[in-house]
């Protein structure tokens, strides 16, 4: 390496830091996570070895119940133990006190371990829960993933759906993309007109106008949030209002609903569709729709024909941006939203902070990521006039 | 001179890193429980009250009960709670996954408690419940019993409940005639749980599930929810303190008691067990009775006929009314209820 390239790579080493701390490391955790699968084998070291000779068929020999009885006794630290109870738990019902049971009769089994583990719990002395056991000793598991798209691997390795009661994550993605796309459909109606309006205004006018954008924009999503929970209160303003002009007569749920997601999450996000079309807007020249109107266009032909397709750049740049950002919403649906109406992050927090399972919410977070992905290259490709630095 | 300048730069470094480094390491001792009025409370006559009796510093700190909390503080090796209040199945659990330290019982003396307050991992600290409440004012005629409060024809308008299965499953079978002592006997059943979620199913257009203990008591003081379950200590309150016209129902009582935990790996487990032995003292005990209807699970104080009568709101006193939570139950199909109702809620 020559002098230069060595200070150009110099030059762009924060950048690159920045890149790598910030972005590939995160990322990268998160996929490993998705598919880490380190508890069997942490616990059960002895078990997990002497599984590996085993063909699956039938039930083991003797060594492997010995494995397993001295991986019981081994004094090891519970939070391994526990790590091994939740995760075999997550795979099939009832592990956990198969286990723990297991573990707390350990001391008074007697040899030979593979008729007085059986004694103790018949599950011991079918082949399923062995079978269970050498499939996640693999430090690699599918099942996470599988479980974010409502697939689960039978016994026999095939996979198949999960149990109807169990199944959450497909709606749940459907529901996200679904909402995303109507709050970017509504944020497009809407913000057009305004950023249309305010670029024509000018000096103190346009001043005062683009505060009244910005304001919001600069208040924390989640005061606005709260603030909406309050309007839309049963005995807020708005249901006063209406009640005070005869519109209704009882006072309306309006907070818990799909209407108040939606109001809520156009509101937080209509400045990132009204500030990049104001930016494109400002640089048409009035004397182009001027023209076209010289040439005998009709009013709805200068928009359409001529206007329009101008600021369509405008209108793709604002609508990724909203539909981006709100695939990901967290707090205002929770706010003022009902658990029906909650999103794919809402359960990426309840994997992380009730359920305790780092491999639902990291798998989650993974595929949210890769749909939302495919969704802005498929917006690119439909979106005229829509760049995104390259031809993707 | 460059001598005179290190030597001058590192004066004013060493205190400020050896500040640094104490305080670090000198963090005071921090006790986490679910808020309210009970928190309030216990903050004067238990927690600061026990930071003048042994000269130590105690702050305190407010959760739902989310445990993923714990257990992050605990794998990460970060402990920053020392003693945390948690329900019993978690205590339980935690107990059995090794983020809750063993009680040093030569410390806290277990003939004060009753025995179902005695635990490996936890020392019992107070009765809790949730109990259907509601406006008298603006329904004069309001739901008598579980089964009211799932009549959407009679008593129209939202209801609340607590996010979770627990309680709400068993809430469900009381309001379908399951008999108290039956409830886990039949939830205990692939029916039983099939009954509890089609009764669920019933009202569930009409439920707004709240997480946080003062969520319900905001919904009905709003008018948003007609009728809600609500931890009994926070009605109490509301009822005593505010003069809301709140009734609540004590035929609707779903109760536990609630642990004293030390979480493992805190720098502060010796000071802990003697804060747990001190706050669970009757002297201490009764100064907070005098002030809020505790229910603890100290034996002298709960079974004191003065404090009873004193407060007609402890919950460990409403056992004839109520459904004792089965801790085994939880500990049991915990993970499998919570998967169920979490696909259930969103659909």
């Amino acid at each position: 390496m020559d002098r230069n390239s060595r200070l150009a790579v110099l030059l762009v080493a924060p950048l690159l830091l920045l890149m790598i701390v910030g972005f590939v490391l995160p990322l990268g955790t998160t996929a490993f996570k998705a598919v880490d699968n380190p508890e069997v084998t942490a616990a059960l070291p002895r078990t997990t070895a002497a599984l590996g000779q085993w063909s699956g068929d039938g039930l083991p020999d003797e060594a492997v119940y010995a494995a397993f009885v001295e991986d019981l006794l081994s004094p090891q630290d519970n939070r391994v133990f526990g790590g091994l109870v939740r995760r075999l738990n997550f795979e099939q019902t009832g592990m956990r006190s198969i286990i723990s049971g297991a573990r707390r009769a350990a001391e008074g089994l007697q040899a030979p371990y593979s008729e007085s583990l059986p004694a103790l719990n018949a599950v011991w002395g079918e082949p399923e829960v062995w079978q269970l056991l050498q499939t996640h000793s693999n430090p690699y598991t599918a099942t996470y993933l599988l479980r974010a798209m409502d697939l689960r691997m039978a016994a026999d390795g095939s996979i198949i759906p999960v149990d109807p009661q169990q199944a959450i994550f497909r709606e749940l993605f459907l529901r996200t993309f679904i909402i995303s796309l109507w709050v970017t459909v509504f944020a497009v109606l809407l913000g057009y007109p305004t950023a249309w309006f305010l670029s024509t205004l000018r000096g103190r006018a346009e001043g005062l106008a683009l505060l009244c954008v910005l304001v919001p924009f600069w208040i924390s999503i989640l005061v606005r949030s709260t603030a909406w929970f309050i309007v839309l209160q049963r005995e807020g303003p708005i249901n006063a209002a209406l009640l005070a002009t005869g519109v209704i007569d009882t006072p309306q749920a309006i907070i818990f609903t799909r209407p108040a997601v939606y109001l809520a999450m156009v509101h937080v996000l209509l400045p990132f569709q009204i500030l990049p079309l104001l930016a494109v807007m400002k640089r048409i020249r009035p004397d182009y729709v001027r023209a076209a109107a010289s040439l005998g266009a009709r009013p709805w032909q200068q928009f359409l024909l001529v206007y329009l397709p101008m600021t369509m750049p405008g209108v793709a740049a604002g609508a990724v941006m909203v539909l981006m950002l709100s695939v990901g919403f967290y707090i205002t649906p929770v706010l003022v939203g009902g658990l029906r109406d909650q999103m794919v992050s809402y359960y990426i927090a309840y994997f992380t902070n009730t359920s305790i399972n780092l491999g639902m919410a990291a798998a989650l977070s993974l595929l949210l990521l890769i749909l939302t992905g495919l969704l802005v290259v498929a917006a690119a490709r439909v979106l005229p006039g829509l760049n995104l630095g390259a031809r993707v | 001179m460059t001598t005179q300048t290190s030597t001058r730069a590192l004066l004013v470094a060493l205190p400020l890193a050896t500040a640094l480094a104490t305080g670090a390491s000198a963090r005071d001792l921090t006790i986490v429980g679910f808020g309210g009025g009970y928190q309030d409370t216990a903050r004067e006559h238990l927690f600061q009250a026990y930071a003048a009796h042994a000269g130590i510093g105690v702050t305190d700190d407010v959760y739902n009960g989310e445990m993923a909390r714990i257990y992050a503080m605990v794998e990460a090796g970060d402990v920053t709670w020392d003693i945390v209040m948690v329900e019993a199945p978690d205590m339980v659990r935690g107990c059995e996954d090794g983020v809750f330290a063993p009680i040093d019982w030569s410390v806290v003396n277990a003939d004060k408690l009753i025995p179902s307050g005695v635990h490996d991992c936890g020392v019992g600290a107070t009765g809790f419940g949730v109990t259907v409440f509601y406006d008298t004012e603006r329904s004069p005629e309001g739901p008598k019993d579980m089964a009211d409060f799932w009549d959407i024809e009679q008593f129209p308008g939202m209801r609340s409940m607590r996010t979770g299965p627990r309680m709400s499953l068993e809430a469900a079978l009381m309001a379908d005639g399951v008999a108290r002592e039956d409830v886990y006997t039949v939830l205990a059943t692939p029916e039983g749980v099939d009954r509890a979620f089609a009764k669920l199913d019933e009202i569930k257009d009409h439920i707004v599930w709240w997480t946080a203990g003062a969520q319900p008591l905001q919904f009905v003081g709003s008018g948003e929810v007609e009728y809600a379950m609500a931890y009994t200590g926070r009605i109490l309150r509301a009822i005593d303190e505010e003069n809301m016209p709140y009734n609540m129902l004590w035929n609707t009582l779903i109760y536990s008691i609630d642990f004293w935990t030390v979480v493992e790996g805190s720098p502060h487990t010796e000071e802990a067990m003697r804060m747990i032995d001190w706050i669970t003292d009757a002297d201490q005990l009764r100064n907070q009775a005098a002030v809020w209807p505790i229910s603890p699970a100290n034996i002298e104080v709960n079974s004191d006929p003065e404090v009873q009568a004193a407060n007609p709101g402890m919950v460990l006193n409403h056992a004839d009314t109520g459904l004792f939570i089965d801790t085994e139950f939880w500990i049991e199909y915990g993970d499998d209820l919570e998967a169920r109702f979490a696909a259930w809620a969103a659909n």
